[in-house]
């Protein structure tokens, strides 16, 4: 039943990312209210998605986080990127299936939003990356970062922040990303999910997509999948908003994106075929990697 | 601000009097560019070059008209209707205009229909810029049979496409919506917009003309003065009707997102034009001003969770409009109370039922389509699966609320990766404001009789198009054993789908419009 979910989720995510990719070109310019609701589906699919992940997860957080671990570290193309430990084993929680997340979470997501556009979109905090070390926000999610070049504490922090994930129903978990936090460059994401019980569970995986600086600096072919990813923009919501910023998030996104015209993603299709045909698979590709990178803010379990 | 292409079609400056123009150019210039952009309408404004617009020599000429010609038989017998009771409707087929070939050119499909408030005149535009009007005949004793039909009186080139080079953004020209003027004098006046543009158009009447200038020969070449040898003074002599359209007022410039609705004011000097988080109020006689009375466009766009998808002024009272949301609700706002209207003054929504969410709740609850009862008392909302009735006086939920497909709902995500899911129906009323129709898919339409809680749906396609052919109720069957007669769910032409359609408001005439085809129907009883 779960998988029925899940692969439904992962369809009408791609689906989504699609239309939302294919309104770029489309006569009489981005319809906002068109890709508005299209961003609240895919916003739905991926709460279903990601709670369907998280469900099966956490009952081997450990063995999953050091294996994912591993290719963490592997992919870790962005040296400059000193993700705290903690950030890296709990993206590697995040999901089994996609072994690229590691990479997505450097890469991916990044390279799903636009350089400039993603620093827009996240006014605050959550792009910090590069900036400012402590962005640690009720709760942390941080994001990203499987930029973790000593793989030796994430084991260790695999197991704490299982704990985390059982406990921590608060974004307390926060409290011991923001440990390591001195000279963590990571992005956090706030709000909501301290709002929600379980996303914390989500929170210690890591999500999001840390756009600009990422893909500028990235600049990895990883990007392929992008060409959708737009839609996939973690949400920026405050601290302690409700589930409502995540739908903003993805909207704002969106419509950041929109609002410059996609001079970003531009430059991103150019490195890949951007046939429609395509998009569909791209857009799956994207999925898998970014979901995990998503924010999980997206707490509670849709009800269907 | 006005760029004189747009005026007349020919190219000079633009005036609010009619001064002296060449009068045939007004007709033919806009046509001719017109078809020199789009080839494939040709087919549809051939009568007009070739025969002038006269109602009663021509309209048979139409290609694919399939009218009540005289003395044909085949009178369906009268048989019981599923709208048994007060409104004992018995639609029969009286017209379809627009071409019959199976390639629909995109330019050709009907986005908009609507009657002007006396039901003479029938207005449609077209995803290609154009407005056709249609006229009914009068009744004559010759033909007591053709109660009316509604002939062409005029086509012009509304709105043409245009690109906004500062977003390198085109702007279709497609007609979003077309709404009548009360006549005050013997021109008529419309409104038609497009995403980004709205003009108030003069439909004007003209069946005399000068002749016998003085020094000017009947060519319009100037006489040589040496021949002039005498002192005539021009009369007006009698000429074939023709029908001119002139853009009076241009209304530009005044919003950022895509228009979806404008709404003449009950006070006939206003009218509101609402895009998806803005909505201004216009004079009719200014154009280069307008008044923004309701913006919902949030300081960070990241927080952006709902748009407004329709708005309508009310009925009676002039300062009093609604408008919908994409989150399914309805805000009544009155102008009185605050010169920017972001808080309402009621707000309509019906709670969600929680056993009933999916992945595509949010998008299935969005309001596509507002429109106000004549009466003024109730307003009707369309969402993707139902028309509610709300009371204006009750917030709380709708007090009728109508299935239209409630076997779609199965098939969201199929109708989701079709982009089915986003179409816009709207919804009408009768002009007694005792049933409702609104259109569904396999162009089919659905109506509602309030009063005795029956519904029919009834299909507009060519195979009943005989003339004054009695409708027969379409059933589509949701599940089990299909049966004679009944059309199983997933036999249903998505492609084909009827989101325009417009009521009579005075009698029981229908315009359905059903992509590119335009269908009268008519109410038997006599």
């Amino acid at each position: 039943m779960n998988m029925e979910y899940k692969v439904e989720a992962h369809r009408i995510m791609s689906i989504s990312l699609g239309k939302i990719y294919n309104s770029r070109v489309q006569r009489g310019g981005i319809k906002l209210h068109k890709n508005l609701l299209v961003s609240l589906v895919l916003r739905s699919a991926r709460q279903v998605y990601l709670s369907d992940y998280y469900g099966g997860v956490c009952v081997r957080s450990p063995h999953a986080g050091g294996v994912e671990w591993g290719e963490g570290d592997q992919m870790d193309s962005d040296g400059s990127r000193s993700t705290p430990d903690e950030h890296g084993g709990e993206s590697a929680l995040v999901s089994d299936d996609s072994v690229r997340i590691p990479e997505v979470s450097v890469n991916g997501p990044a390279a799903a939003v636009e350089g400039q556009d993603i620093e827009d979109l996240a006014p605050g905090s959550d792009y910090n990356c590069q900036q400012s070390p402590q962005e640690d926000v009720g709760s942390v999610k941080t994001a990203v970062s499987a930029k973790r070049p000593d793989a030796s504490p994430s084991p260790s922090l695999s197991p704490g922040a299982a704990d985390a994930e059982g406990e921590n129903q608060e974004g307390s978990g926060s409290a011991e990303t923001g440990g390591p936090g001195s000279g963590s460059e990571h992005c956090v994401s706030r709000s909501e999910n301290s709002q929600q019980g379980s996303a914390e569970v989500t929170a210690t995986c890591c999500t999001r997509k840390r756009g600009a600086e990422r893909s500028a600096s990235a600049g990895s072919p990883v990007k392929r999948p992008k060409a959708t990813a737009v839609p996939a923009l973690p949400p920026v919501g405050g601290e302690g908003e409700g589930p409502e910023d995540m739908d903003t998030g993805n909207v704002s996104s969106l419509i950041t994106i929109f609002g410059s015209s996609f001079s970003g993603l531009l430059s991103k299709e150019g490195a890949q075929p951007a046939t429609d045909s395509e998009d569909s698979d791209s857009g799956k590709i994207c999925c898998e990697q970014m979901l995990p990178n998503l924010n999980p803010w997206s707490t509670a379990i849709v009800a269907f | 601000m006005t760029s004189p292409r747009h005026v007349d079609g020919a190219v000079h400056a633009p005036s609010w009097n009619e001064g002296e123009k060449n009068h045939g150019q007004i007709l033919v210039a806009p046509l001719l560019l017109h078809l020199l952009l789009f080839p494939s309408s040709f087919s549809a404004l051939k009568p007009l070059f070739f025969d002038p617009p006269r109602a009663f020599a021509w309209r048979r000429k139409l290609l694919g008209h399939v009218g009540g010609a005289d003395g044909e038989a085949g009178v369906a017998p009268r048989g019981h209707t599923a709208m048994a009771g007060g409104n004992d409707f018995q639609w029969c087929f009286s017209q379809v205009k627009g071409a019959i070939d199976e390639d629909v050119a995109e330019a050709d499909i009907i986005s908009t229909v609507e009657f002007n408030y006396s039901g003479e005149l029938l207005a449609t535009g077209d995803k290609g810029g154009r407005v056709v009007i249609f006229q009914r005949e009068q009744e004559s004793k010759n033909r007591p049979h053709s109660r009316g039909e509604y002939n062409v009186y005029s086509t012009f080139q509304s709105h043409e496409p245009e690109f906004d080079y500062l977003k390198s953004l085109e702007i279709e020209e497609k007609i979003n919506k077309i709404r009548w003027l009360p006549q005050q004098n013997a021109a008529h006046f419309l409104l038609s917009t497009n995403d980004k543009t709205i003009k108030l158009w003069k439909i004007s009447e003209r069946d005399k003309r000068a002749e016998g200038y003085n020094l000017k020969d009947e060519d319009g070449r100037l006489r040589d003065p040496f021949r002039i040898t005498s002192l005539r003074v021009p009369v007006l002599m009698p000429m074939d009707l023709m029908v001119e359209a002139s853009p009076r007022r241009i209304f530009a410039n005044a919003h950022t997102y895509h228009i979806n609705s404008i709404s003449v004011n009950s006070d006939h000097e206003t009218y509101l034009s609402a895009d998806d988080l803005r909505i201004n109020l216009w004079h009719l006689e200014i154009t280069d001003r307008s008044f923004n009375i309701v913006d919902i466009k949030p300081a960070n766009m990241e927080e952006l969770t709902e748009v407004i998808t329709a708005a309508e002024c009310h009925p009676h009272q002039c300062n009093v409009f609604v408008y919908s949301s994409s989150k399914g609700t309805i805000r009544l706002c009155d102008m009185r109370a605050a010169a920017l209207c972001d808080r309402h003054t009621k707000f309509f929504e019906e709670p969600e039922d929680p056993s009933s969410r999916s992945f595509f709740s949010e998008i299935i609850s969005s309001i596509s389509d507002v429109k106000f009862s004549h009466s003024g008392r109730y307003m009707m909302t369309r969402d993707y699966l139902s028309v509610k009735v709300w009371d204006l006086n009750m917030e709380n939920r709708p007090v009728e609320t109508y299935q239209v497909h409630e076997y779609l709902r199965s098939k969201l995500c199929s109708l989701y990766e079709n982009d089915c899911i986003f179409d816009k129906f709207e919804c009408c009323w009768n002009g007694s404001d005792g049933a409702i129709m609104t259109g569904s898919y396999n162009n089919f339409f659905r109506m509602f009789d309030r009063n005795s809680r029956r519904d029919i749906t009834l299909e507009a396609s060519r195979e009943s198009s005989k003339p004054r052919a009695m409708l027969k109720p379409r059933k589509v069957c949701t599940g089990g054993k299909r049966k004679k007669d009944e059309i199983s769910v997933d036999s249903l032409d998505f492609n084909k789908k009827i989101l325009h359609t417009a009521w009579h408001p005075k009698e029981n005439v229908i315009a359905v419009a059903a992509t590119n085809n335009l269908y009268i129907f008519q109410d038997k009883i006599n």
